[in-house]
């Protein structure tokens, strides 16, 4: 099944590296909150990560084309940020090799950003971070950065990645901040870099994200729509059910 | 509703799903939208980044269907997003959003915060 996808490094990593994805799902939060990380400490990109699964497409910057699914690093992080959604067939596949390939190539972590959509997001000024933890030990880690998540569903290619690392013993944090489900939510983004700079001591600046949270919006507003498409093909709306078992 | 009409919101809801928003031919931008059906009344949001406060219309135009204007603070151009071979400026957010049950006019209100827009209409009785 893994080399369905396939995760391409063309350079060195550490021995040891925390690996933070940045894939589309709720608010955009961990595309707009990775590539806010990316920009600021000036990542370089080491690989990508491609797949026939995927679209046929690359992403032109500065007229050089792109794969839209891009591995960056810097020092111990990696951060791996999508430009397109994620089709619903290659999700499996997807986290499957993201989780291989970060264990092969000796992540001590994996970090996963992302929103957890409330219905009453308009009303909520400070959206919280919550944190869903392949082993309970790793609450150690959090720093106060997010409230440990009990119950509840989590649907998708963190879903599947946290329960891949628990299978294998590799500690993954999926952090999941309060969103908008449809919309980009900058704010949102902000907040989660907030708790990032928390558990990993990372200063990035979010002012940025405030400041253009207009045409951040704005210049997501298709890769939102596309996504929007394939959450409602891994019926992505059922984290919002209450699991039926407890304790 | 009949079958024609039938297929020809299903072709509108196809439509706007495939393309990409930005409606070169008229101008306007097609905003990202949601429609929440509640046992009283149906709640549509939508997210309109610049959009100017003062200037968003919203019109009943069937029972079941409404229309959505509103203008953005300034020209968006999408060369100052880095599309330097598209040049066209929009200034003006439109959709028409079909409700999926019949929808009192009197009783509409909207509110615009955090630059998303909420309207809420009664459902008929």
């Amino acid at each position: 099944m893994t080399d369905l996808v396939r995760v391409v490094q063309k350079e060195n990593l550490p021995r040891k590296f925390t690996l933070m994805n940045g894939l589309p799902d709720v608010g955009l939060v961990g595309v707009v909150a990775g590539s806010q990380i990316v920009s600021t400490l000036r990542m370089k990109e080491v690989g990508t990560v491609e797949s026939e699964l995927f679209p046929p497409l690359v992403v032109l910057h500065d007229g050089v084309p792109k794969s839209p699914i891009r591995v960056f690093a810097k020092e111990s992080l990696a951060v791996i940020i999508a430009e397109t959604a994620i089709p619903a067939g290659a999700v499996y596949p997807l986290a499957e090799a993201i989780v291989n390939w970060a264990s092969v190539r000796g992540a001590d972590l994996v970090l996963s950003i992302g929103g957890m959509a409330v219905q009453n997001r308009q009303d909520i000024e400070s959206p919280k971070v919550f944190a869903a933890l392949s082993d309970k030990k790793l609450s150690n880690l959090l720093n106060g950065a997010a409230e440990v998540l009990g119950e509840g569903y989590i649907v998708g290619a963190y879903a599947l990645m946290l329960k891949r690392c628990a299978e294998i013993g590799l500690p993954a944090i999926a952090l999941l901040t309060q969103s908008f489900y449809n919309y980009p939510d900058p704010e949102a983004a902000a907040a989660a870099v907030n708790s990032v700079n928390k558990i990993l001591g990372l200063n990035v600046d979010t002012s940025e994200l405030l400041r253009k949270a207009e045409e951040i919006r704005l210049r997501s507003k298709d890769i939102m729509k596309r996504t929007q498409t394939e959450m409602a093909r891994i019926n992505k709306s059922q984290e919002y059910d209450v699991p039926p078992l407890y304790g | 509703m009949n079958f024609a009409e039938y297929l020809r919101r299903t072709e509108q809801i196809a439509g706007k799903m495939l393309t990409s928003g930005w409606n070169e031919a008229s101008s306007t931008i097609e905003p990202l939208s949601d429609i929440i059906l509640g046992a009283r009344e149906v709640v549509v949001t939508m997210d309109l980044p610049y959009v100017d406060p003062n200037a968003v219309k919203v019109d009943v135009i069937a029972d079941d269907t409404i229309e959505v204007q509103a203008n953005t603070k300034h020209k968006i151009c999408l060369k100052d997003l880095g599309v330097k071979h598209r040049g066209t400026e929009f200034t003006l957010y439109h959709t028409v959003i079909h409700m999926p049950v019949p929808v009192d006019e009197k009783g509409m209100t909207h509110k615009l915060k955090r630059g998303i827009l909420e309207i809420h209409l009664p459902r008929q009785t």
